[in-house]
């Protein structure tokens, strides 16, 4: 921990430092959310407190560092639904990584990141999603923590005005360090972004070579029209160990993007998910061992200062059992500098 | 079967999506929404639209950050949202103009 203190002075310090040297200048902030969820599912009841700070130093014109990590609790009675409630707490570096903008095409990545297999895991952080829980299908191409160890390029392989082309490719190696797992894989993933539609539609693959190579692929899209505030998003994903979608729509109740009233800041979201157990399950795709459908209809309520308050409803069916699953959710954004002056 | 018809879908979404939205959006932004538009009648500025194109696909505007904030963040969304090199300029100067 002692390390890890030292190393955030030494990173925000050399940030102020080039900002002395620079024309642009730097300052490192200091990101991320807090948030409070409650859960029931089938009549268990838990409770998580979660705290998730971003740190983000740009380093003169081409170099970024960036680094989240996850720190929550899990409150749960001790048989389930019966019992006196306990807790344990947990973290997990999600990504530490180094970041090289060589030009306006490839971004170089070392260290560890998120595995960008197709969007869910890379771009709906818990005060961007609009559900509390995350989809069956999660754990397809994100095994076995969400996050890769090694390198990536990325960047946007060719911009235009009307449609822009993005690509990653990167590598992983095994890793079995507490709070910093990794597998073995390689994968990329493509996508094209029509910024006047505000669609986006991609596909990922990876190759996943640890417990017996597999073929793992991915398709996504999301669709945001400019001028309504509807939030249409599905990621459908196939491994050995099964295959599924999701398909999630949120609206805020205004006419226009634009319109901020009270009842524009409350959004209405549903989503429906399948799941189909593959031929080849295992217990470390972490994926339900039945088929699984499952719908959930939520409301979210963005409240001013950055918090936003969710609540959710879901209906899950399947072989081993319906279930109810409640959720609520109180997150709070937050962002300053990490180093003194960085708010002038 | 499933990949199939997920695949129509999508092509059919896109085609009936490049079909709406295929004309440049010409719109004039509420003045709350605008930093820099000065009335109705001007075009939105580019930085601006490129916010809501890109950024606005997942989160409001910041609420208030110095202009070394700024380019933190936009530095930041420039790797992980994939942004293109010409639009991190635009929301730069749109954002700590």
């Amino acid at each position: 921990m002692n390390r890890l203190f030292l190393l955030f002075f030494l990173i925000a310090g050399m940030t102020s430092r080039l900002h002395a040297q620079s024309d642009a200048p730097n300052v490192p902030i200091l990101s991320g959310a807090v948030a409070f969820q409650g859960t029931t599912n089938g009549g268990a009841t838990s409770f998580t407190p979660i705290i998730v700070p971003v740190f983000v130093a740009p380093l003169g014109d081409h170099w970024l560092i960036e680094s989240r990590a996850e720190v929550q609790g899990f409150i749960a009675r001790e048989n389930g639904t019966t019992g006196p409630y306990s807790g344990h707490f947990f973290a997990n570096l999600d990504y530490l990584q180094v970041d090289y903008i060589a030009n306006p095409h490839l971004t170089v990545t070392v260290g560890r990141f998120l595995t960008p297999f197709n969007i869910y895991n890379e771009r709906f952080p818990l005060w961007i999603a609009n559900l509390v829980d995350t989809p069956i299908i999660y754990p397809i191409g994100t095994r076995t923590s969400g996050s890769s160890n090694g390198g990536m390029f990325r960047g946007v392989a060719v911009a235009r005005p009307t449609w822009n082309l993005t690509y990653t490719a990167y590598a992983s190696t095994l890793t079995t360090t507490e709070n910093l797992q990794a597998g073995r894989a390689a994968g990329g993933r493509v996508g094209l972004f029509l910024p006047q539609a505000g669609l986006e539609v991609g596909a990922s693959y990876q190759r996943f070579l640890q417990n017996g190579d597999s073929n793992i692929t991915g398709t996504y899209f999301a669709w945001q029209p400019p001028r309504i505030p509807l939030d249409v998003r599905a990621e459908y994903a196939h491994s050995p160990g099964g295959q599924g979608y999701w398909l999630e729509g949120a609206y805020h109740l205004a006419a226009t993007r634009d319109e901020d009233t009270w009842l524009s800041r409350l959004q209405v979201v549903g989503r429906i998910q399948q799941f189909f157990k593959g031929q080849q399950p295992t217990p470390a795709d972490a994926l339900p061992a039945v088929d699984v459908n499952q719908f959930d209809f939520g409301l979210n309520y963005y409240l001013p200062h950055n918090v936003r308050l969710n609540g959710s409803y879901g209906r899950q069916f399947s072989s081993a059992g319906n279930a109810n699953i409640w959720n609520f959710e109180i997150v709070y954004r937050f962002l300053f500098p990490a180093w003194p002056g960085g708010h002038q | 079967m499933r990949t199939l018809c997920l695949t129509l879908l999508l092509i059919s979404l896109l085609g009936y999506s490049l079909k709406v939205f295929a004309t440049p959006q010409t719109a004039t932004p509420t003045p709350k929404a605008s930093k820099t538009t000065a009335n109705k009648n001007t075009a939105p500025d580019p930085g601006e639209q490129k916010f809501k194109e890109n950024c606005g696909r997942c989160h409001n505007p910041p609420d208030s950050l110095s202009p070394r904030e700024v380019k933190a963040v936009v530095r930041h969304m420039r790797v992980r949202a994939m942004l293109s090199a010409e639009d991190e300029q635009l929301i730069l100067k749109y954002l700590a103009p």
